[in-house]
């Protein structure tokens, strides 16, 4: 007896611990419920074990969790299929609890033995279930019905069935809509079990019902499940049925896969569209003219030029800043739809307003997008037009703008062509240089270095050399060989605004930008020209300046040979690494240690 | 790259530091801060930052305009943690970079830079959440009041003279010395900068140079006022503050201490304004406010004070960081912080 007892003393402490006022230890015991099925054998747990737990209504919700979970598994325990009823009772209790995940859990164990279960035992279990639940008084189980009808509905017979279609039209029509809610989410799987007949008729209204039900949240998840309840019907049913109502709630039209291929009748989607475009909610005008482009796409240019462009044009004008945003994001797209012409004529003037919108976003938003025009509208349209505006843009006050245009200037140099380029964009690049703000400053002295990589050195030579070394030029507009640089009288008058520039903040982003030139420029012009510069900089009166011109020199050194450092940039860090500022010093000693590691591995 | 630098780029992705970093990080601190005093000189060229409060973001903007450190001198007027998500993470990249960059950055004592207050506003709070335990707050506690025990031997006390008070007697005594974060700086002998205002105890920098910082914010006395005032027109001479700590000064005060100091203008922070900065009393003070978009919920800009070598102003007025450079925001915002 002793050998047999011992085993089962722990189940015994384990039943005991389900009854515990210890919630910790009631959920240990839930989670080992099999091992206490095991050890009862079959029967008891179908007499004894599941009677118990469908009665204790546990009222904490974690408990009541695990055991929805563990009951979803529990067949074997009970005596195989044949007894999985049993297991329908405590979890049509849990099924009505007021914790959502719980319900969720036990509706989850339900469809999983629903599954396994016989045709027979289903339309003499778990139907009545599914009817009892869906009558329920509280919510709460009518919410948890709506998940179990397509477990019923495929061994039910024809009244059944029916009964069954009926109940689940009701329960779309809820008073509560959270029920609601739970109809819209499992349509699409009850849909997959419904005939063919049936889907078109009794389920398709519940769906047309639901994505215009008085709630947003019921109408969306109704929509979720479009892509679903697209694939069981006919193309044609899908494209009139379905598609206008993914288009009404601009869902992306590849979400329905295959039915895509289809020719849509353009006379019943554009309407709806339209109207969407008009809509009173500035939420929804957002998106819909964040899918104008996709729209665009499906339609031949004629109908996109005849009924999309004049919303187009009325949103570019709306009163919500994130409707125009989103539309500038976008619209640039429908260049190549519309065509040259059309693009010339109507689009640019409205990419144009938008460049000058008033809220920072529209103006990005566009920006952004510049490259999809040039293709369109070819590079000589686009300088007439574009360029004032983005001159206009390269000072806007929003200093995000202003990154934004400077980081589109390397590949509109690129486009534009040196000559070009000089006239117009030169000047601000320079400007750049001296911005308020440290960022713009910085990506400033990117873009020289990626206009060097451009143009070619021998520009870079011309064009940038004499404005990031003022000090030099300064010196050089004396010689009778500079005259063709004076010559560009705009310029020399910014140099020496330059060279006599008393901010530290500037003269340090010179200094970055002479860092990131000298590999592009090469050894020689490094040494004749830049690194002269570096060297009187080390005379500043700011720390900053100093120990940043360390810095520069560091990175120099495996630009120019190894002569010039020994000669010139060696003895500057010696002098610096005798610096009173600590900082100057920390750094100078760093740039002379490299300059060791450079020497010891040549 | 040192642990330092690994640190300081950690922090600058708003990723907190491990407990015993932190401590570290503290005690490395501590024997910086030491040697600074109640009125610490500043050289121009310098940035000047007001309240910060744990927007981190927002402080990673500001960088952004200003410039990074060490390339731009800073001088933060206080305020660092508080109201904001990420106060812990705020206050030690400014930590480590006092360590890091001692002569690039100085921070100065704001009113919430204290115990009492930090465990009210926020910072207990989310130290307790981010660390499990308060020792985090603790460190950082002590930098902002420092009262660290020292053992030292007696002449090393002698040597160190009123920086050291002796507590008890003996071959080896233990020692209460103190620190901490200033409690204003002087640019150039020309402008003060301090993070609440004046107090009526103290008209010379003289005064505030004698203060005894080694200590909670009391609830009055020169210590609390310089902490807590405020400028205010209507007020002639001095007023009660409806702040329940320091005092309202009119601009008779304001000028009479900048006379008696031979200094240009008080630069002070303490109280938002929605331009991001404010002059009063004819350019004799200003406020700078550097928390846009305060508790992420009061629309205001946020301003910086670029100082060049020659003490030129240039303010730069930014923005609070868009959306999408803010990161995952917390979970859990704890509404009772805010206003």
């Amino acid at each position: 007896m002793s050998t047999v007892e011992a085993p089962l003393y722990p189940i015994a402490v384990l039943i005991d611990e389900l009854k515990n006022d210890d919630i910790q230890l009631r959920l240990n015991s839930i989670r080992r419920l099999s091992t206490i099925a095991r050890a009862l054998g079959e029967e008891r747990t179908r007499s004894e074990l599941i009677p118990f737990l469908s009665e204790n209504n546990d009222d904490d919700d974690e408990v009541l969790l695990a055991m929805a979970e563990e009951l979803g598994v529990f067949i074997p325990y009970v005596g195989g299929l044949e007894h999985a009823h049993v297991l329908l009772t405590p979890l049509e209790t849990l099924c009505t609890v007021e914790e959502t995940c719980v319900r969720d859990k036990a509706v989850e164990s339900l469809c999983k033995i629903g599954s396994q279960m016989r045709e027979n035992d289903l339309i003499e279990w778990l139907t009545p279930l599914v009817k009892r639940l869906a009558a329920g008084e509280w919510f709460t189980a009518r919410v948890s019905a709506c998940g179990l009808f397509h477990i019923a509905y495929p061994s039910a017979p024809e009244t059944l069935k029916t009964e069954l279609r009926s109940i689940y039209g009701q329960l779309c029509q809820d008073d509560m809509p959270m029920v609601r809610r739970s109809a819209a989410s499992n349509l699409w799987k009850f849909a997959g079990t419904v005939e063919s007949a049936h889907l078109k008729a009794d389920i398709m209204q519940m769906f047309e019902d639901l994505t215009q039900d008085d709630q947003d949240t019921v109408r969306l998840l109704a929509v979720e499940g479009c892509a679903a309840l697209g694939k069981l019907l006919e193309p044609q049913d899908c494209a009139a049925r379905i598609l206008p109502v993914i288009v009404i709630f601009s869902q992306r039209p590849e979400g329905y896969g295959g039915a895509n291929a289809i020719e849509f009748p353009e006379t019943d989607l554009l309407p709806a569209y339209v109207r969407l475009l008009r809509d009173n909610e500035a939420e929804v005008r957002i998106a819909a003219a964040g899918k104008v482009t996709k729209f665009c796409q499906i339609l031949s240019p004629e109908l996109a030029i005849q009924h999309i462009l004049p919303c187009v044009k009325e949103l570019s004008l709306d009163s919500s800043q994130h409707v125009r945003a989103a539309l500038a994001s976008v619209m640039m797209g429908m260049a190549p739809v519309l065509g040259k012409d059309a693009t010339i004529e109507q689009l640019l003037p409205i990419f144009l307003s938008l460049l000058k919108d008033e809220f920072p976003d529209v103006r990005l938003n566009i920006i952004s997008k510049l490259d999809q025009v040039n293709q369109v509208i070819g590079i000589d349209l686009l300088s007439q037009s574009l360029l004032p505006a983005i001159v206009e843009l390269a000072e806007d006050r929003h200093w995000r703008v202003r990154l934004a245009i400077i980081e589109y200037i390397p590949l509109l140099a690129n486009q534009l062509g040196v000559g070009f380029f000089d006239d117009k964009l030169g000047g601000l690049c320079m400007q750049w240089l001296q911005d308020k703000v440290y960022s713009i400053r910085d990506a400033a002295a990117n873009n020289l270095k990626r206009l060097a990589e451009e143009f070619g050195p021998d520009w870079a030579m011309q064009h940038i050399i004499p404005q990031v070394c003022p000090i030099i030029l300064t010196i050089d507009l004396l010689h009778p060989k500079s005259k063709n640089l004076c010559s560009l009288g705009v310029l020399s008058a910014q140099v020496l605004e330059i060279a006599n520039d008393s901010h530290y903040l500037h003269r340090m982003t010179l200094l970055r930008a002479i860092s990131l030139l000298g590999p592009v420029m090469g050894s020689e012009i490094t040494c004749s020209k830049l690194l002269p510069v570096v060297v009187n900089a080390s005379n500043d009166r700011v720390p900053n300046i100093k120990f940043n011109v360390a810095k520069v020199l560091q990175s120099l050194i495996s630009v120019v040979d190894q002569s010039v450092v020994e000669k010139t940039i060696r003895p500057c860090l010696v002098e610096l690494s005798e610096d009173p500022d600590v900082d100057v010093r920390y750094f100078a000693v760093q740039g002379l240690q490299s300059i060791d590691q450079v020497t010891m591995s040549s | 790259m040192s642990d330092l630098d690994r640190q300081i780029e950690q922090l600058k992705k708003c990723e907190p530091l491990k407990e015993s970093e932190v401590k570290a990080l503290c005690l490395k601190a501590m024997e910086i801060l030491v040697e600074e005093s109640n009125v610490q000189r500043v050289d121009a060229p310098v940035t000047i930052c007001g309240d910060i409060h744990g927007q981190f973001y927002d402080m990673k903007e500001l960088f952004k305009v200003g410039g990074d450190c060490p390339k731009t001198n800073y001088l933060f007027l206080g305020d660092f943690v508080d109201r904001g998500f990420y106060s812990v993470e705020t206050f030690l990249l400014l930590l480590a970079l006092k360590v890091r960059y001692p002569d690039r950055i100085t921070l100065i004592r704001g009113n919430h830079e204290s115990r009492q207050i930090t465990q009210v506003y926020g910072f207990y709070d989310e130290c307790l959440r981010k660390y499990g335990s308060v020792n985090v707050w603790r460190y950082c506690t002590e930098i902002f009041d420092y009262l660290r025990m020292y053992k030292l031997s007696r002449t090393a006390a002698v040597a160190r003279g009123s920086d050291v008070s002796v507590l008890s007697s003996g071959n080896i005594v233990t020692f209460y010395r103190v620190c901490f974060i200033l409690l204003s700086a002087l640019i150039e002998n020309k402008i003060f900068s301090v993070h609440g205002g004046l107090s009526p105890a103290i008209s010379t920098l003289d005064q505030i140079r004698t203060i005894d910082r080694k200590q909670e914010v009391p609830h009055d006395g020169a210590m609390c006022d310089l902490l807590w005032s405020d400028p205010e027109d209507i007020v002639d001479g001095w007023g009660l503050s409806p702040r329940g700590a320091g005092f309202l000064f009119g601009g008779s005060v304001v000028t009479s201490f900048n006379h008696t100091n031979n200094i240009d203008y008080i630069c002070r922070a303490h109280q938002l304004v929605m331009e991001g900065y404010k002059w009063m009393f004819n350019n004799q003070i200003v406020t700078v406010w550097s928390a846009p978009n305060y508790c992420y919920r009061c629309g205001n800009v946020a301003a910086i004070l670029e100082l060049d070598e020659n003490l030129n102003k240039q303010f730069r007025v930014f923005d609070a960081a868009p959306q999408e450079s803010r990161g995952t925001p917390a979970k859990k915002p704890a509404p009772d912080y805010f206003l």
